[in-house]
């Protein structure tokens, strides 16, 4: 048991770094709130959806802002944006979202270079935020293929 | 003083162009930030004014210096051409004067040695004649004859000559003949030497002859030797006649004249000098010629003529004394030879007489013109010079100095002039003087006068100037002084959001950790404490974020059609509950004409009142506290009396308003929207000193700052107050009033949505023969409320205690009925006066229906007596409609007692027009349908139970509530009646829930039912202890996060886990939202919560899924069998299988159709079938301008993302309550 026990202690640690270090915030605590015996994978499922959905968003931003094309709707970058932010708000990628935000605010000023800047951003903190969800899932799997259940 | 302002001027125009060069070389192209630019721009043009300033100074004095120069110009050329023309003419004239002078003294003279030459001529021919005529003198008589001829011959020439000074004729032999005038003493003598002599010697003279002959050269020698051997006799002579009258004397030879001798004619021509005798003082000219014997070989006699030349001296006096100048003659060598002046010629201290020197003349002027002329062309005066000077100082004065030379044959002579400038030019120097005096100062005049007008009339430009540089440096100042309390705004303004969210985050935390059962008491208490401080902070925030949102002119008010009235009972139910504690009544007296619907921010007006009333209750210990309002036409005038007529006699206000009120509704304002509705918060609390009640509306500002110990709070609320107010095109102001309190009055500004229906309803209650009997606690609500009532024909009867009550109640039914029930009242309390006269006047209404408006304070509580009072009550309740007036805090033991004897018709406080109007037109409805259906047998009970938590937002969607499907599957006769009520309810009551209990309900409505009792009974109790903060939370909306939180702390606060069960069970939702994260979290969110979900991916979708379904509405299915499905996510089979949606959650921004175009398309399809479905929108803009857009398009509420678990919980709670019941 104490196998278990330390690595439930990982995971704990390990979710509370991600809290402090910002990259969660108090959606994941709700999105973990909803999962129960109903919908056991609901949170994998859920921020599953969030990746195929950022990538593709991000894929679109990164055509949108591509240098070569001449005039860059901003329109449709800030829709594209505001699509991430409301769904990386929904999982509790607040730093994410934090980007969105100001990356939205370079679109209002119609900044490319800004813009460029805070795509790059993204995908930096989103790639971040995917290995650290994708690591703590594996803890979590560990951890139940270790214990039978998610303790948490 | 000019320099330095030149310098001055000269330092800005460089400094200009400095700053230009350095526009100028900043590249275009960088980036200044717009208010640098600005800067920029703005001191260009200051410096382009100031240089502008400069330049008015320089032109001025380039205006000074060029008058200056030309009045100078102008006085040099006038003084020159008046001046150099006279002077030129005058000198001609004064030289032309002078040489005619001197002309003539030298005409004088010439005539004079012309007359002398010709006498000495003529003395010549003559002596030459008688000589020959007397050839031969041999003999002494013959000698002697000759002699007398000669004698007689020269007296002639010289009788003729008066000029003449002598005529001499000196022979040969010796022998002198001469006549000389004395000009002195005017006496004439004839001098002539010893004839005996002669005649002794005549032999020895002829032979002599012979010698003297042939030699001419011994002649000299013998004449000398003669002259001193030679006796002289002197003989004076009759001047005219020439008769000797005298005797003969002897005088030594020469002593006399000067005798021509041969020496003076050494050649033998004629010969001129300059002599001087013996006596006369002047110098005499003499002129001599030798008298040739016939043989012409021998000189027989010479002949000398002299002539005085005083009379030229005494010529040229005369001639020069009207000029008082100076004249003289000189000889070549200087001698002076006249003068015009007396002084003498000759040097008197040597013996013999010699002419003087020009230079060392007595006479002064002359001396120094001598000596300037020799001086001018040194010692040898050339001859043919001649000098002209004008202008020579002698002395001490000015003269013309002309000299003129006159070339005589052997007497050269040189004229000089003086005559003193003064004379000439003396009146024209010292006019000239005079004219360039004057004429300087009046040029200096001028120049000063100029100079003073040019800085008069150039004052006004540069004083101009100087105030607008001045006006330039104040705008500047003020421009910065704007923009840093601008900055201060706008961070504030921007700031709102991150200082209200960990706000917000702290509340929400605390109450999750206030849920939580493992805390101490001690902890929860600590844990309320915190939170009540973070609420506190929380509202200081909210205020200070209106404030500068205000301030920063970022807050927008929304235009949106409202429900004053029902806003405002709202509010005035709100303070109600927080007033029982301070025993301070709230009343409403909103008067019959205001407009029902108003446009405008609903939110903000109520904050308006919120903060007054707020205020108000703070410094309200004990009284009441009246929000008046009416309606007002923009009229000026009428409305201005009216407004002093309020203003003097504020006791009779209510009649006044009354009056005025049918005035105005008369005359409606169609033309113009804008209404201008006055209000007035009235209260009997501590009061403002009149000197605050301008400044109490100023930020941070309190009447009295002491009482922030008391009462808290920070000086914001007024401030917020009359921003908003201001906003709304109003004004605001404390107003006098009569004895204790404030008294603060506004009036707004709002568009009035039309012309409402007025008093419609009041037409149900009049003439209905209605007596109402108010036994109500508060003075003030219940005198307002009865004249209300009056007014509109409902007859009313007061009691403000029990006594009072129990006394009425005895005199109207036992009077009526004759028959006493209960006599022992009657003895103690006899009748009033006036309370006789209203019941007898009741008696004559017929068929009388008496409503009886208990105040349940009004009964001994504290006791066990108030089932004794309500027993006694209880008599009439055949006779009377009861309604019972509860307080909030009325116990559950009461409401039971109540319920259990039948009354149905309960009321919380405050009783206010509508709630009245509401039952008295239910006690008339119910008194005609006993009239006309006696035998229907049904139980209707009413439930009047106060929903503090509805806003106007509930109101809304309680309009939904007679077409949900619950009310649609009665279908009994008496739904008709319920739908009805419904409907009249839904207008007049904004805050009542009604409940309705139907006891034919079918079953699956009861737990909702139940759910829903309970909800009703808890919220009080839940709202009293957030009274502090709710107002403001509860009614602003403004903020939805903030407001969120509350909101589910009240609401959800029942909702959740009261009675272990979900809290949406049964709700069938439609969710359309694209984002599939976020659809799937909210799917599983809603599905915890109980309630069924439909995916759907895009606004078009939704669209369809509703449309296809609402004519479906009795195909119905228990939603939890499909939740399997839902789960599923894909969407039309599901959709199908749902009939009918209570909620839609609407995502804004979709791709195909998004949020607003799909609510859009739903409610245009609900158009006609009665149908609304309440939407509520999902967004990620969190700004209050979305919300408005969202509830333009006609959603009901509006859900931020990320999704707040139990924010949308209470939310679709509050939207679909209705339905579910």
């Amino acid at each position: 048991m104490d196998v278990v026990t330390q690595m439930q202690r990982q995971l704990i640690q390990y979710t509370s770094s991600l809290f402090q270090e910002g990259f969660l915030d108090d959606q994941f605590n709700q999105l973990q709130q909803l999962q129960d015996e109903s919908n056991p994978e609901f949170v994998v499922e859920v921020v599953t959806l969030f990746f195929e959905d950022a990538e593709r968003l991000l894929n679109e931003l990164s055509k949108s802002l591509q240098v070569e094309q001449e005039s860059i709707d901003f329109r449709r970058v800030d829709a594209h944006v505001h699509q991430l932010k409301g769904s990386s708000s929904s999982i509790g990628a607040q730093r994410v979202q934090r980007v969105c935000i100001a990356f939205r605010n370079f679109c209002e000023q119609q900044n490319v270079e800004g813009c460029l800047k805070s795509l790059q951003e993204i995908k930096q903190e989103y790639s971040l935020v995917k290995t650290k969800l994708e690591t703590l899932f594996k803890m979590e799997k560990q951890l139940f293929a270790a214990r039978g259940s998610i303790s948490r | 003083m000019a320099t330095t302002k030149f310098r001055h001027v000269f330092g800005r125009l460089w400094g200009f162009a400095t700053s230009c060069k350095k526009n100028s070389s900043t590249p275009i192209g960088s980036r200044i930030l717009q208010r640098d630019v600005e800067k920029e721009e703005f001191q260009y043009a200051s410096t382009l004014c100031l240089s502008k300033y400069y330049s008015v100074f320089v032109v001025r004095l380039a205006i000074m210096v060029m008058l200056a120069i030309l009045i100078g110009l102008l006085t040099i050329l006038t003084w020159h051409f008046t001046k150099i023309y006279t002077t030129k003419s005058l000198n001609s004239l004064a030289y032309d004067l002078r040489y005619e002078l001197l002309q003539r003294p030298i005409l004088r003279m010439w005539n004079i040695l012309n007359s002398t030459s010709e006498i000495t001529m003529a003395q010549v021919k003559l002596s030459q004649y008688v000589i020959r005529s007397h050839g031969n003198l041999t003999t002494q008589e013959n000698q002697v004859e000759m002699y007398e001829a000669m004698r007689a011959v020269t007296w002639a020439l010289f009788a003729s000559r008066k000029a003449l000074n002598s005529i001499t004729v000196k022979y040969n032999n010796g022998f002198v003949q001469a006549f000389h005038r004395d000009l002195k003493d005017n006496n004439t003598f004839y001098i002539y030497s010893d004839l005996a002599n002669y005649s002794i010697g005549a032999s020895a003279s002829s032979s002599n002859s012979d010698i003297n002959y042939s030699s001419l050269s011994s002649q000299e020698s013998w004449n000398d030797h003669d002259n001193k051997s030679a006796v002289w006799y002197r003989q004076p002579l009759d001047p005219v006649t020439g008769e000797k009258i005298g005797k003969a004397m002897q005088i030594a030879p020469e002593d006399s004249i000067h005798i021509a001798g041969l020496s003076q004619v050494p050649d033998g021509v004629a010969s001129w000098r300059v002599v001087v005798s013996k006596f006369t003082d002047s110098p005499l000219l003499s002129a001599a010629l030798p008298v040739w014997d016939p043989s012409n070989k021998s000189i027989v006699a010479v002949v000398g003529v002299t002539t005085a030349l005083y009379s030229v001296g005494q010529l040229m006096k005369e001639l020069v004394e009207l000029h008082s100048g100076h004249m003289y003659l000189t000889s070549l060598e200087g001698y002076l030879l006249a003068t015009s002046t007396d002084a003498p010629l000759l040097t008197n201290s040597t013996k013999p007489p010699k002419l003087k020197m020009a230079v060392d003349c007595e006479d002064e002027v002359i001396r120094l013109g001598a000596e300037y002329l020799k001086k001018s062309s040194g010692n040898k005066f050339p001859p043919s010079h001649e000098v002209h000077v004008a202008n020579v100082r002698l002395g001490h004065d000015r003269y013309y100095i002309d000299s003129f030379f006159l070339n005589l044959k052997r007497l050269p002579m040189v004229g000089v002039i003086i005559i003193p400038r003064k004379h000439i030019l003396g009146q024209e120097d010292k006019r000239a003087f005079k004219t360039l005096v004057i004429l300087i100062s009046a040029s200096m005049c001028i120049i000063v006068i100029g100079w003073v007008c040019i800085l008069i009339l150039t004052n006004g430009v540069s004083k101009e100037m100087k105030l607008r540089a001045e006006l330039i440096s104040q705008l500047e100042a003020r421009r910065k002084a704007e923009a840093s309390s601008n900055y201060k705004s706008q961070f504030l303004a921007n700031m709102s959001h991150e200082l209200r969210t960990p706000m917000a985050a702290i509340i929400g935390l605390l109450d999750i950790l206030m849920s939580d059962d493992c805390l101490t008491n001690e902890q929860c208490a600590t844990v309320t404490q915190i939170r009540k401080c973070s609420t506190a902070l929380l509202r200081l925030l909210n205020n200070i974020l209106d404030l500068s949102k205000v301030e920063s002119g970022k807050l927008v008010l929304e235009d949106a059609e409202f429900d004053l009235g029902r806003e405002l009972e709202g509010l005035v139910d709100m303070f109600s509950v927080q007033c029982m504690n301070h025993s301070v009544e709230t009343v409403l007296d909103l008067s019959d004409d205001m407009p029902k619907l108003v446009r405008g921010d609903s939110a903000r007006v109520v904050q308006i009142f919120a903060n007054l009333i707020n205020n108000s209750i703070k410094f309200t210990p004990s009284g009441h506290i009246i929000l008046r309002g009416w309606f007002e036409n923009p009229n000026p005038c009428s409305d201005n009396a009216n407004y002093l007529m309020e203003e003097k006699n504020l006791q009779c206000a209510q009649k006044t308003r009354a009056r005025q009120h049918e005035n105005h509704a008369k005359r409606t304002s169609k033309r113009d929207n804008k209404a201008i509705l006055w209000f007035e918060v009235d209260d009997t609390g501590c009061g403002i000193d009149p000197s605050k009640w301008d400044s109490v509306f100023e930020s941070f500002e309190q009447a009295d700052p002491s009482t922030t110990r008391l009462h808290g709070g920070t000086g914001l609320g007024l401030c917020i107050v009359r921003s908003l107010v201001n906003k709304m095109g109003g004004e605001i102001k404390v107003v006098k009033k009569e004895g204790p309190g404030t008294l603060m009055r506004l009036y707004l500004r709002l568009d009035t949505a039309g012309d409402d229906t007025e008093q419609h309803c009041l037409v149900d209650i009049a003439n209905n023969g209605l007596v109402v009997l108010l036994a109500l606690h508060g003075n003030m609500g219940r005198s307002i409320t009865s004249k209300w009532l009056q007014k509109n024909g409902v007859f009313t009867m007061e009691a403000s205690e029990w006594n009072g009550l129990t006394q009425i109640l005895r005199e109207l039914f036992h009077t009526r009925n004759s028959a006493g029930i209960n006599n022992d009242f009657d003895l103690h309390y006899p009748i009033h006066e006036s309370l006789k006269s209203k019941l007898l006047s009741i008696q004559e209404i017929k068929n009388p229906v008496f409503v009886i408006a208990v105040d349940i304070g009004l009964l001994d509580l504290s006791t066990d007596i108030w089932k004794e009072q309500l027993n006694f009550l209880h008599r009439y309740v055949g006779r009377a409609k009861f309604i019972w007036v509860l307080n909030h805090d009325t116990s559950n033991t009461i409401k039971m007692e109540l319920r259990r004897k039948g009354y149905m018709m309960t009321v919380n406080k405050p009783l206010y027009k509508a709630k009245i109007v509401h039952i008295l037109e239910e006690v008339v409805k119910e008194r005609n349908h006993e009239m006309q259906k006696k035998n229907m047998d049904e139980l209707h009970e009413s439930d009047y139970t106060h929903c503090d938590a509805a806003s106007s937002d509930d109101s809304d969607i309680s309009e939904s509530g007679p077409c949900n499907p619950v009310s649609s599957t009665n279908h009994e006769k008496k739904s008709e009646k319920v739908e009805q009520f419904h409907r009249l309810s839904l207008y007049r009551i904004n805050n009542c829930l009604i409940g309705l209990t139907d006891e034919h309900s079918e079953a699956n409505n009861t737990p909702k039912k139940e759910e829903l009792c309970q909800n009703n009974q808890n919220s009080p109790k839940s709202l009293s202890p957030e009274q502090d903060y709710f107002p403001r939370e509860a009614h602003q909306g403004e903020d939805s996060e903030s407001r969120g939180k509350e909101e589910h702390r009240i609401i959800g606060g029942s909702a959740r886990p009261v009675n272990g069960k979900k809290s949406l069970e049964g709700l069938r939702i439609l969710l359309a939202e694209d984002t599939p994260v976020i659809q799937r979290v909210a799917t599983i969110m809603l599905e915890k919560m109980g309630a069924s979900v439909v995916a759907v991916g895009d606004g078009q979708a939704a669209v369809d899924a509703l449309n296809g379904l609402l004519g479906v509405e009795d195909f119905r299915r228990d939603s939890n069998l499909n939740e399997r499905n839902t789960r599923s996510s894909s969407s039309q089979t599901e959709i199908l299988s749902f009939p009918s949606y209570d909620l839609v959650l609407m995502d804004c921004q979709m791709p195909k159709m998004d949020g607003y175009e799909a609510t859009k398309a739903i409610r245009k399809s609900e158009v006609g079938s009665g149908v609304h479905i309440p939407i509520v929108a999902l967004t990620a803009h969190a700004m209050s301008c979305d919300e408005a857009k969202c509830l333009e398009v006609g959603m009901d509420a509006y859900l931020t993302k990320p999704i707040d678990f139990k924010l949308m919980e209470s939310t679709i709670l509050s939207l679909t309550r209705r339905t579910i019941s």
